[in-house]
This record gives C-alpha cells, sequence and structure tokens, in this order.
C-alpha cells in the first residue's frame, strides 16, 4: 500500500492537483481495487494481437493547409485574465 | 402540439405552416422545461430569451421561404457539448458561467435545419459516469421511478415530452444506458460520422455526440443533418455519404441477427427475460438468429477504463484556469496550477486523472496501457468475426435497473455498469438502444448493434419490436 500512496502522491503532483493526506490514503485504497480488478484483461494471452490507436482503423488524415479566418479575439475574451495581448499570470521569475 | 406525437417530419412542416409559429411553440416549451426541471433537475442551463430570439429568427426564415427541416423544433444539448450562447459547464462547478468561444459542428448543424436550443441537461463530472450522481448539480431525478437516476438528463428531457430530440455525449455507455432506464430511444453513431468538434470528450478514443428522441424515424431524421464530414475534425474524414448508402434495405427475412448466447446468460434473469422475449418477437417477424461469440466483454470493459483514464489524465491538462475557467489568486504559476485544477475537477475527474498518470507512468505502461491497446484490438476483430455472421447483434443495455439516488455502490459498482456498452464503443459501431421491456415500474432497453454506417437499417428494424 505504501508503494500505491507513493504513487498517487506522485501522479498528483505531476498532474498538479492537490490531494490532502486522507484523500491519498483513500485513491491509494481505491487504486489497488482497480488495479486487482483488472486481473483477468491482464491474464488474456494477447501475444498475436497488435495495438489499436483508433476504434475504426483510421490513420492520421491531413486536410489542405490553407488560412481559415479565427476568432483569435473572442478566444482571448474567454481568459479569466488577458490584458495588453498576454495571458496574465503570477511571476515564474523571482 | 404534443412532440412525442409527431415526427420531426409532421411538426417541422406544421411550424412551416404557422400552426404553432416556432415562436409558440418554443414560448410554452421554455414554461414545461422549468416546471418539469423542478421535479427532475434536468437542466444546468433553460435557454429563456436566447431560445425566444431564436424562434423568432426562425419564424422570419419561414417568411422568406426557407425550407427547415427542423423548423422550430426544440432540442436539448448535454452541458459537454459547446453552445457559444448559454455557458458549457462541462459538469464542473468552476464552469458554471463559462461562455464557449466556439459552438459544436452538431449544434450548429441542427440549428441551421431550424432546430432551437431551450436548455443544456446535467451530466456527471467532467462528463464521467453513467448515472449523473457525480454532478456538482445533483443527480437528474428518472421521470418514471422518482428516487432513482434518469442515467442521462437528455433522455430524461425526452421521456418528460420536452425536447423534439436531444444531442448528448456517449463514451462508455451514458446515453444509451440514459436511454434504456427513461424506456426512449438513444443512438451512439458510427465513430467517424458525427463531428466531435465543440465536444469536450475526457477520451478522445470513445467520446461521440449521439442522438436521443421518442421514435426511430426522429433519430434517423436527426442523424442525417448532423453526420458528414468536419474539416474540425479530421476524424469525420472517412465518412462522406455512406449513411444514404444504406438506403436499399433488405427484406426483413433476409436480416440475420447475432446473439451472444454465452454473454446473456450472464444477465439477471428478469433482464435476460427480457433480452430473450425482444429475440422471440423478431423471430415471430419473419427475422433470424444465429449465435454469436462475445467472448470477452469483461477484459473489454476493463481494457475501455484504462484507456479512458489515461486519455482523460491528458486531456483534462487543458483544464489550468489560465486561457479559460475559472482562476484563483496565487503567489506563483505553480500554485496557480494547483488550486485553479483542484477547483474544477470533482472526485470522479480526479480519480480518473490520476489513476491515468499512474498506469501511465514508467514500470505501468507496458504493463497495462499497452496489454489494453491489445485487447482493444482483440474487441474489434471479435466484432468483425461476428459480422461475417450477422447482419447486426442483439445486447442488453445495461446490467441492472438504474442507482437509487442515496445509494453509494462504490467507484468499480458503477465503472462495471459500462460492461454491455463501452465494449460496443471500443469497437466504432453505431448502436441504438430501444425500449423493449419493463421491470416493475422501470423501464429496460435493448441494444441492436450494426455494422459501420448502417444507422438507416438499425432503426427500421429496431422499431419493428419498440413498445
Amino acid at each position: 500500500m505504501t508503494d500505491l500512496i507513493k504513487g498517487v502522491e506522485k501522479a498528483s503532483r505531476a498532474i498538479k492537483i492537490e490531494v490532502s493526506t486522507i484523500e491519498q490514503e483513500t485513491l491509494a485504497r481505491e487504486l489497488d481495487d482497480f488495479l486487482q480488478w483488472l486481473e483477468p484483461m491482464l491474464e488474456l494471452n494477447t501475444n498475436q494481437a497488435e495495438q489499436v490507436l483508433f476504434s475504426h482503423g483510421a490513420v492520421n488524415v491531413l486536410r489542405e493547409d490553407c488560412p481559415r479566418q479565427s476568432n483569435l479575439a473572442e478566444l482571448q475574451e474567454a481568459a479569466p485574465n488577458f490584458a495588453g495581448g498576454f495571458y496574465l499570470v503570477p511571476p515564474i521569475i523571482e | 402540439m404534443e412532440l412525442r406525437k409527431n415526427s420531426v417530419r409532421q411538426a417541422a412542416e406544421a411550424v412551416c405552416n404557422g400552426e404553432p409559429t416556432a415562436h409558440d411553440l418554443i414560448e410554452i416549451t421554455l414554461k414545461n422545461c422549468s416546471v418539469i426541471n423542478e421535479g427532475l433537475n434536468i437542466f444546468n442551463h433553460i435557454a429563456g430569451i436566447d431560445a425566444i430570439e431564436q424562434a423568432k429568427a426562425v419564424d422570419r426564415r419561414i417568411e422568406n421561404g426557407e425550407q427547415l427541416p427542423l423548423a422550430g423544433l426544440p432540442v436539448v444539448i448535454k452541458d459537454d457539448i459547446c453552445y457559444g450562447v448559454l455557458p458549457t459547464g462541462f459538469g464542473s462547478s468552476a464552469f458554471k458561467d463559462f461562455i464557449s468561444p466556439h459552438t459544436a459542428t452538431a449544434v450548429e448543424r441542427v440549428m441551421d435545419a431550424g432546430a432551437i436550443v431551450v436548455g443544456k441537461t446535467n451530466l456527471d463530472d467532467m462528463g464521467m459516469g453513467s448515472t449523473t450522481r457525480s454532478s456538482p448539480n445533483g443527480p437528474t431525478i428518472n421521470p418514471w421511478v422518482p428516487g432513482y437516476t434518469a442515467g442521462s438528463a437528455g433522455a430524461a428531457a425526452i421521456a418528460a415530452g420536452i425536447g423534439m430530440f436531444a444531442l448528448e455525449s456517449d463514451s462508455g455507455g451514458s446515453l444509451r444506458q440514459g436511454a434504456s432506464h427513461c424506456g426512449v430511444i438513444g443512438l451512439r453513431p458510427t465513430m467517424g460520422s458525427v463531428s466531435r468538434f465543440g465536444l469536450n470528450a475526457f477520451s478522445s478514443s470513445f467520446g461521440q455526440v449521439g442522438i436521443t428522441a421518442f421514435s426511430s424515424e426522429n433519430i434517423i431524421s436527426v442523424l442525417k443533418i448532423i453526420a458528414g464530414y468536419d474539416p474540425r475534425d479530421s476524424a469525420t474524414s472517412v465518412c462522406t455519404d455512406r449513411l444514404d448508402e444504406q438506403n436499399s434495405t433488405p427484406a426483413l427475412k433476409d436480416i440475420k441477427i447475432g446473439y451472444p448466447v454465452e454473454l446473456i446468460d450472464y444477465l439477471e434473469p428478469s433482464m435476460r427475460v427480457i433480452v430473450e422475449k425482444t429475440r422471440d418477437e423478431y423471430i415471430a417477424q419473419g427475422l433470424k438468429f444465429e449465435n454469436v461469440e462475445l467472448s470477452l466483454f469483461r477484459e473489454a470493459l476493463q481494457a475501455y477504463y484504462v484507456i479512458a483514464a489515461a486519455e482523460a489524465s491528458s486531456n483534462q491538462a487543458r483544464f489550468d484556469g489560465i486561457r479559460f475557467g475559472k482562476t484563483g489568486e496565487a503567489d506563483n504559476l505553480e500554485e496557480l496550477y494547483h488550486k485553479n485544477r483542484s477547483s474544477t475537477l470533482g472526485r470522479e475527474a480526479r480519480r480518473r486523472s490520476i489513476f491515468g498518470t499512474f498506469l501511465l507512468s514508467k514500470g505501468n505502461y507496458d504493463l497495462y496501457y499497452r496489454q489494453a491497446l491489445k485487447v482493444w484490438s482483440m474487441v474489434r476483430q471479435e466484432f468483425a468475426n461476428a459480422f461475417k455472421r450477422c447482419d447486426m447483434i442483439l445486447l442488453p443495455a445495461v446490467k441492472k435497473l438504474p442507482a437509487s439516488l442515496n445509494g453509494d455502490k462504490g467507484f468499480l459498482d458503477d465503472w462495471s455498469e459500462d460492461l454491455f456498452c463501452a465494449p460496443v464503443s471500443m469497437s466504432g459501431l453505431p448502436s441504438l438502444t430501444l425500449p423493449a421491456g419493463q421491470i416493475e415500474q422501470f423501464p429496460v432497453g435493448i441494444q441492436l448493434v450494426g455494422s459501420p454506417f448502417s444507422e438507416e437499417l438499425l432503426t427500421q428494424v429496431g422499431s419493428r419490436v419498440v413498445r
């Protein structure tokens, strides 16, 4: 369980979500249950199977590269803090 | 005009003839929305004045001689599908008042055809779930059985007679299970047939826009309007006009339905009786059945949750509160990210994001994620083999009756409810959920799964046994 608590702690740090010690323990228990639930899938013999990356077997399709009108101003308006052409965030240099 | 008594075509024709006008129809619909919402908690937002303005615009288009196949018809939209006028909440309290700069392609297309958005419907935390119990606004109540969940709020709206149709997302089966629990019809279309532009899909591989309505005829009418290539979703490029190719429907006696007998034996007896009765009715109408093998559903469900969680962990990186959404105060950027993301993602979204990140981490990637991708290919192959012997497959839509509003069964029990839907999502095939019977007062549906772009055939066969 200690390893799973560490795993939860590392994962939450990587994706920048605050997790309290109590929540960490709960999530680690749930993760343990989840990993046990996955066991039948792990036991399946997949030696002959290829990996799939999309449900209908499509390959990456490129469209013609042509300019389109964008609504940049509307996108910027959606930002909670935007001014002078910049998204405002706290200083990143001490 | 009572919406459920008319087809889309009849209702649109009536509006085009001014009987009633779009304005009158929408005014009445909005009143009904407010009244019904008080009891069922269907809507996150009701359109109000915006819908009235849309209706007036549609009436002007009709006066100008436009032929609108969805003239004035009210549509409800799940709140993870963007509409640039009403707030789009994604099932997160942080986006309660967020107005998206985009409108989803499917929404644009129905509006171009004259439909009017009357509201945005409730959903689970970031669209993750098939009960609405993890919604920050509380669960949507089943219109047939108060005290139980509706599964999907769009299905509840249609069952309550509010909208002519609903546009909803479906990843692991929320649209289909909602249709089953509410006694209406739901279509998850072929992957690639409907653009996902403007849909907040937590899982890019499985998220899809579908339709819920009161009749198969209405489903296909709307599908023909929303389906087709969209340059803003390159996955639609495989779909040109293949839906129209299905117009030459074979005679019913020539249709063979696949029956996964071992999978159906796995059902609880009362559920199994409903599937067996449906099969018997089809046989009585001259359709043939063929036993097919679908033996990987349990492992497919597990693979689905590995892949969906992994994709959720990546897709949710966009919710940082800097480019859109709600932001807080912080002394440094790292703290800002943590604060914003922690207030945006609810319990279910946090669980899946953390699990997904764990599964993708060094040492776990090959064991879990790569294995899940291989199981995915085996599931697709199993469906392909089954379709060599039949034209469509009969499946249950749900494992159990809807969840109680108060009960907390645990997350794995909730996830297990997707047993009959998630593997179909992995196949990319179209699936139509139809009312098939009742257990006590609960409606129960079945799924008909077809070959790619066979939606028209599915609705024609499906309509033979709808109750």
